[in-house]
């Protein structure tokens, strides 16, 4: 029964110009998306292998020279691009693309690539991402307002019924029905995306991308139907096919347009952060002062010295074993780090709450669930972004920590002109990234995740209910 | 005062209305009869200009009404066979607004609630948001648009389908005034009887032709069911 | 006769409680666009009056510390933050901002203002050292946009007009009173024009009504006084009004082919969807193809490149440099002064990278300007550009701003790059006499040209539109089908 009601929803919608042209256009506009977006995350991936080879070569190639200016030159971390950036780049034009690791300081990320772009991105990027979570909605809405609201205007509806079918059936039959005109759009575009991934690149190993591009057609699953069902329990409960329409377009630009941009300023303003000025100041006012206020740097280089010159024995800076240049370099080092992760934890533990308070406001729009999950399995997400700029910054403390051990073990005190050899630079490993595992992904997403599962449920819920009680 | 010369109208190459001749005259009912299909609301929508005339002419008061179709509209009332008004404005306000729009923008409420006296609806029912009218309460708003615009001809398609015998009866007797008053009606019906109560003169259509023609004062109930019956199954 | 129709569709209008519910819905967005707004140019204001007041404490500081060294200088003091030094001074110590603050109506439309640095600690170093200056942001929250009035009016508004018109002749069929009306002595067109006379007066009051008071909230009543803001004001409502016109014309072409209501609300959705979403989108996709921004991880390595190559010749570089700049060093020149062959090097490393440079703001202008010719494609692209401009929240008047940091640079170069060749010692009065940012605000007529001459695309648009619905209405059936 259900199968003969699928069949025919399924024959009909297909024979319907307006459906056909809907439907080319929006899968049109997911392929293309798609090839942009792997042409796109291969040029970037591209570009970024280079520059990390030459940032390399840069740092092996100083030849001899003064360690501390070596430190104070640096290396770049370029951000890599993650496997399935393309179906969704997230956050990424919007973090900057490298961070310069030098001596005494955590930088910020530069470059964001928004900024070299005109204002049409604040539009927002095709992505694969946008067509799946934007346009396909709104087919669906299309293709389903009219599922019972049509046929009880053309009369069908009450013919169906009198022959004994039950509202239930008729509604899972609709429901597959659809799904089964939204797997023509889906399967290819989910076999296209597959095989992009696989030519996408070997390093980041098969079987982790897998799985994590198999959530994610999961996740887009699960929020493409909560629009199929919530459109049928519209349709059957609306008092005309028109008002149907209109409630359902309003619920999509409410769940699409509306609820993300106000959840963000809301998230800003119960969680606000320092303008970059205040908060540079206040990490120089405390690697200054003191994270108390009561240990200015005078005094603890005094300490320093003191405490050195106890453990050696000695009573003057000259006679230590050690030199101590090289001892104050890394303390200032040491406490800067301190400084910086209270500082940088602080503000991006709360960018993690304004990103959570908009995880919350999912409760109103399935959308800001699905984009969440999907930033998150793309590797596109800010949590991530953090994950990389830590890894960045423990990459800096161990460069610097490794020039500065070459000068408390080489250069005599007091010696200024010291150049440590050229083969110091090698002793910095090369910056190897390995981006989070997808359990500790899911983790993170655990409150979307169940949002989106939360709207699952209660769609289905919604349209059995409404089905149940559907207007004839 | 409503006249048709030739009067034609294809649909898709099928002859709706074929080669229409009538001339009614002020004070003259003329009941237009046939069966479903026949062509009787295509007159009604010709004369009207809601449709373009493929041959011939519909005139109203000598002009021709699809070259002069707002001079045409000042001097007739249409009542279709369900009328519909505004839900959301009470009867008045309804009549108000079509009475201005036909450019009697001058009466007071007091004016507006004299016609529903005459047409037999309740002064609190005027009041009342028409969303709560009855369709006999709306036929009668219609003929009250129709006595407030000082209409000239009436076009009536089947104004009395689905109404009660009470207020089927009401309703003739309004037409009956109104003709009193020299207006020329045209209506298209299905109900024999009213057409020769109320009727001055019946037309019989088949297939967009007018067949027969007949003044209702020569012939009887019976005649004329016998005559329609018979012209139906040549 | 027009007066009629009018009065009756207001009739109409009131009784629906759709007019109710959407206006409702519609204050409440622009209060709470407005109050982000301004809490974000509040922000803006305030950090750069910090920023300021942290410019001028510094230099107190640094001018009694003249005066105390001169007195008795500390015996270990640094070079690098010796106020005396005008290499320190130009560099490190006596760093001063150059801020452009918010145009009066900023809070309206936050448009790039977000994305793009809005102060710059100038020095005597290279120029791409400060202009990197980005204001600390979730980027999750820079990818979801603001909830500005911009973001009302170009995206909301329109979905308010199409709620209240997508069934304005199509809904009076359907209700039967079509007939009714057109049995009377009245025209279509005039029907036509009486009902979205009255619409458009309803959505542009609505629409423009809280300006006033926004206004008011944003100036506390200054704001009419500031520069420019008149003007400002006048084309905000100038571009408001133009857009909503847009809007009723395609009602009315959309409600000219007889269709249903429901087809009416779908072909309106779908038209919106194209204006407002797709094709913005695609016209940036085609931009960005058309002239790519090369990644800037590779314009760092070559600026690396360049510095370490030319660091290594720095004395030659120092010999050369002085040579061709013998105003510099009258005579002879101290070719161990380290702080002299940081400029000279720098000097060389500029002139490489240039060209490199180049090529980002080249690639960004031709994108700037393929992106305005392309914007009459949608009137919501034309919207926001002109949103933006109006508010002074635009790639424009942030070029402007460049422009200005650019040569203000130069002067403070020019003012202490000199001292440092000539080892000048710096004194309270260098301080007092160093330059001084002062902003100079876009020219308006200027932007006025630019607002308006967008404006003309959507008033084509408009026109186009609804010509169309009103040649097509002729044929429009009273009777359906
Ligand atoms: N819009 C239309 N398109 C095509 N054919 C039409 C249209 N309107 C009417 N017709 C055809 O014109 C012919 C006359 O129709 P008309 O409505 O005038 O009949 P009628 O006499 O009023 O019938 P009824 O008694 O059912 O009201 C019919 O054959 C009908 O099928
Ligand atoms: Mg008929």
């Amino acid at each position: 029964m259900i199968y003969k009601i699928a069949h025919k929803e399924f024959i009909e919608t297909l024979r319907d110009r307006r459906f056909f042209v809907a439907a080319l256009i929006v899968g049109g506009l997911l392929l293309v998306s798609l090839a942009l977006g792997w042409q796109h995350s291969r040029q970037i991936e591209r570009q970024h292998e280079a520059a990390a080879e030459m940032t390399r070569k840069q740092w092996l190639s100083q030849g001899e020279k003064a360690p501390h200016s070596a430190a104070h030159y640096g290396v770049y971390a370029f951000k890599p691009q993650m496997p399935l950036a393309f179906v969704d780049r997230g956050v990424e034009a919007y973090t900057g693309v490298a961070v310069w690791l030098e001596a005494h300081k955590q930088n910020d990320f530069r470059y964001r690539s928004a900024a070299d772009q005109t204002a049409l991105a604040r539009f927002g990027e095709l992505t694969a991402a946008t067509v799946l979570q934007i346009l396909l909605p709104l087919l669906i809405i299309l293709l389903a307002f009219n599922a019972f609201a049509g046929e009880r205007e053309s009369g069908t509806l009450r013919q169906v019924l009198s022959l004994g079918v039950s509202a239930k059936n008729l509604a899972f039959g609709k429901v597959l029905g659809l799904t089964g005109v939204l797997a023509l759009l889906l399967v290819p575009a989910v076999l296209i995306g597959a095989v992009a991934l696989m030519l996408n690149g070997d390093e980041a190993g098969e079987p982790f991308n897998a799985a994590r591009f198999a959530l994610l057609v999961i996740g887009y699953l699960l929020y493409l139907s909560v629009f199929v069902f919530v459109s049928l329990a519209v349709s059957a409960r609306a008092s005309s096919s028109r008002f149907a329409l209109l409630v359902l377009l309003g619920f999509w630009i409410t769940s699409c347009l509306i609820v993300p941009r106000a959840a963000t300023d809301i998230a800003r303003r119960i969680y606000p952060t320092a303008s970059a000025l205040e908060f540079a100041a206040q990490m120089e006012n405390d690697i200054k002062n003191g994270t108390d206020g009561h240990n200015p740097s005078d005094k603890r280089l005094a300490d320093l010295k003191n405490e050195a010159m106890q453990q050696y024995g000695v009573s003057r800076l000259e006679d230590l074993p050690v030199n101590f240049d090289g001892i104050a370099l890394q303390a200032g080092e040491d406490f800067g780090n301190q400084v910086f992760d209270e500082h940088y934890g602080n503000l991006w533990n709360q960018f993690e709450r304004q990103d959570k308070v908009r995880q919350l406001a999912a409760v109103l729009a399935p959308q800001l669930a699905a984009s969440s999950l999907s930033r998150g399995l793309a590797g596109t997400d800010f949590a991530q972004h953090r994950d990389f700029a830590i890894a960045a910054e423990n990459h800096r403390r161990l460069l610097i920590r490794t020039i500065n051990e070459d000068t408390m073990k080489n250069a005599r005190y007091g010696d200024t002109k010291y150049v440590a050899s050229a083969n110091l630079w090698e002793k910095v490993p090369e910056f190897q990234y390995a981006a989070p595992e997808t359990a500790a992904i899911l983790k993170k997403q655990s409150g979307g995740i169940l949002v989106l599962f939360g709207w699952f449920v209660v769609s289905i819920l919604l349209m059995i209910w409404a089905t149940a009680r559907m207007r004839v | 005062m409503l006249k048709a010369i030739n009067l034609t109208k294809n649909y898709n190459g099928a002859t709706a209305l074929d080669d229409l001749n009538l001339n009614i005259n002020a004070g003259e009912v003329f009941c237009l009869l046939g069966a479903n299909g026949a062509g009787k609301t295509t007159t009604i929508n010709l004369f009207l200009d809601f449709i373009a005339p493929d041959g011939g002419k519909a005139l109203i008061k000598g002009f021709d009404v699809a070259e002069q179709p707002l001079e045409t509209k000042k001097y007739l009332a249409y009542i279709p066979e369900q009328v519909n008004l505004y839900k959301n404005l009470s009867g008045l306000e309804n009549l108000e607004y079509f009475s201005a729009l036909a450019g009697q923008d001058r009466y007071t409420k007091e004016d507006l609630l004299g016609f529903f006296d005459e047409v037999g609806l309740r002064r609190e029912a005027a009041e009342n948001r028409v969303s709560t009218y009855s369709k006999g309460m709306r036929q009668k708003v219609g003929i009250a648009i129709a006595l407030a615009k000082r209409a000239e001809a009436l076009l009536l398609d089947e104004p009395t389908s689905g109404l009660d015998p009470k207020a089927s009866n009401e309703f003739s007797e309004l037409l009956k005034k109104l003709s009193g008053r020299g207006c020329a009606v045209l209506m298209a019906t299905h109900d024999l009887f009213r057409a020769k109560e109320s009727g001055t003169r019946v037309g019989i259509m088949r297939h967009g032709r007018l067949i027969t023609e007949l003044s209702t004062d020569e012939i009887g109930h019976a005649d004329l069911e016998r005559i329609y019956l018979e012209n139906m199954r040549n | 006769m027009l007066i009629h129709i009018i009065k009756n569709e207001w009739r109409n209008l009131r009784a629906d409680k759709t007019l109710w519910l959407v206006a409702g819905l519609f204050a409440v967005s622009v209060a709470y666009a407005m109050f982000n707004g301004l809490a974000w140019t509040n922000f803006q204001r305030q950090t750069i009056a910090e920023a300021a007041a942290e410019d001028s404490e510094r230099y107190d500081a640094l001018k009694k510390q003249i005066v105390e060294y001169e007195r008795s200088a500390p015996e270990k003091l640094s070079r690098f933050s010796d106020p005396r030094d005008p290499a320190a001074a130009g560099r490190n110590i006596g760093q001063k901002y150059a801020a452009m603050s918010p145009a009066p109506l900023a809070s309206l439309s936050i448009g790039q203002s977000d994305l793009l640095p809005y102060y710059f600690k100038i020095s005597t170093r290279s120029q791409q050292t400060f202009t990197a200056n980005d204001e600390l942001e979730n980027p999750t929250n820079l990818l979801a946009g603001r909830f500005d009035v911009a973001f009302v009016v170009i995206y909301l508004l329109p979905l308010l007009i199409l709620v209240l018109s997508y069934n304005f002749l199509s809904g009076e069929r359907e209700a039967g009173t079509l007939p009714m009306l057109l049995a009377q002595p009245i025209s279509l067109r005039s029907v036509v024009l009486g009902k979205i006379a009255l619409r458009f007066a309803v959505v542009t009051v609505l629409a423009l009504g809280f300006h006033p008071l926004v206004f008011f909230l944003i100036g506390g009543g200054k704001l009419l006084t500031a520069e420019g803001a008149l003007l400002g004001a006048v084309l905000w409502a100038a571009a408001i009004v133009a857009y909503i016109a847009f809007w009723f014309a395609l009602a009315i072409a959309v409600n000219a082919f007889n269709w249903k209501s429901a087809t009416n609300a779908i072909a309106l959705a779908a038209v919106w969807l194209l204006f407002v979403i797709l094709i913005p989108s695609l016209t940036g996709v085609l931009v960005t193809s058309v002239y790519p921004v090369p990644s800037r991880v590779e314009m760092i390595g070559a600026m690396r490149d360049a510095s370490s190559d030319a660091s290594a010749r720095g004395s030659q570089i120092l010999a050369k440099y002085t040579e061709d700049h013998p105003e510099l060093v009258q005579g002879e020149y101290d070719p161990n002064d380290a702080a002299a062959r940081t400029y000279a090097v720098q000097e060389t490393v500029d002139r490489e990278v240039q060209p490199i440079l180049a090529i980002y703001d080249e690639q960004l202008q031709k994108q700037q300007n393929l992106a305005n010719n392309l914007r009459f494609l949608s009137p919501a692209m034309v919207m926001q550009e002109a949103l933006n401009d109006i508010s002074g929240t635009g790639n424009a008047r942030y070029r402007h701003f460049l422009a200005q940091v650019k040569i203000f640079h130069a002067e403070w170069q020019n003012y202490f790059i000199p001292r440092v060749f000539q080892k000048a010692r710096v004194t309270a009065a260098t301080y007092d006499a160093a330059p001084r940012f002062v902003w100079q605000e876009e020219n308006s007529p200027a932007v006025a040209r630019r607002v308006l001459f967008g404006l003309l695309g959507i008033i084509a648009f408009t026109l186009a539109a609804a010509a169309f619905g009103f040649s097509a209405i002729r044929r429009y059936s009273a009777i359906g089908g």
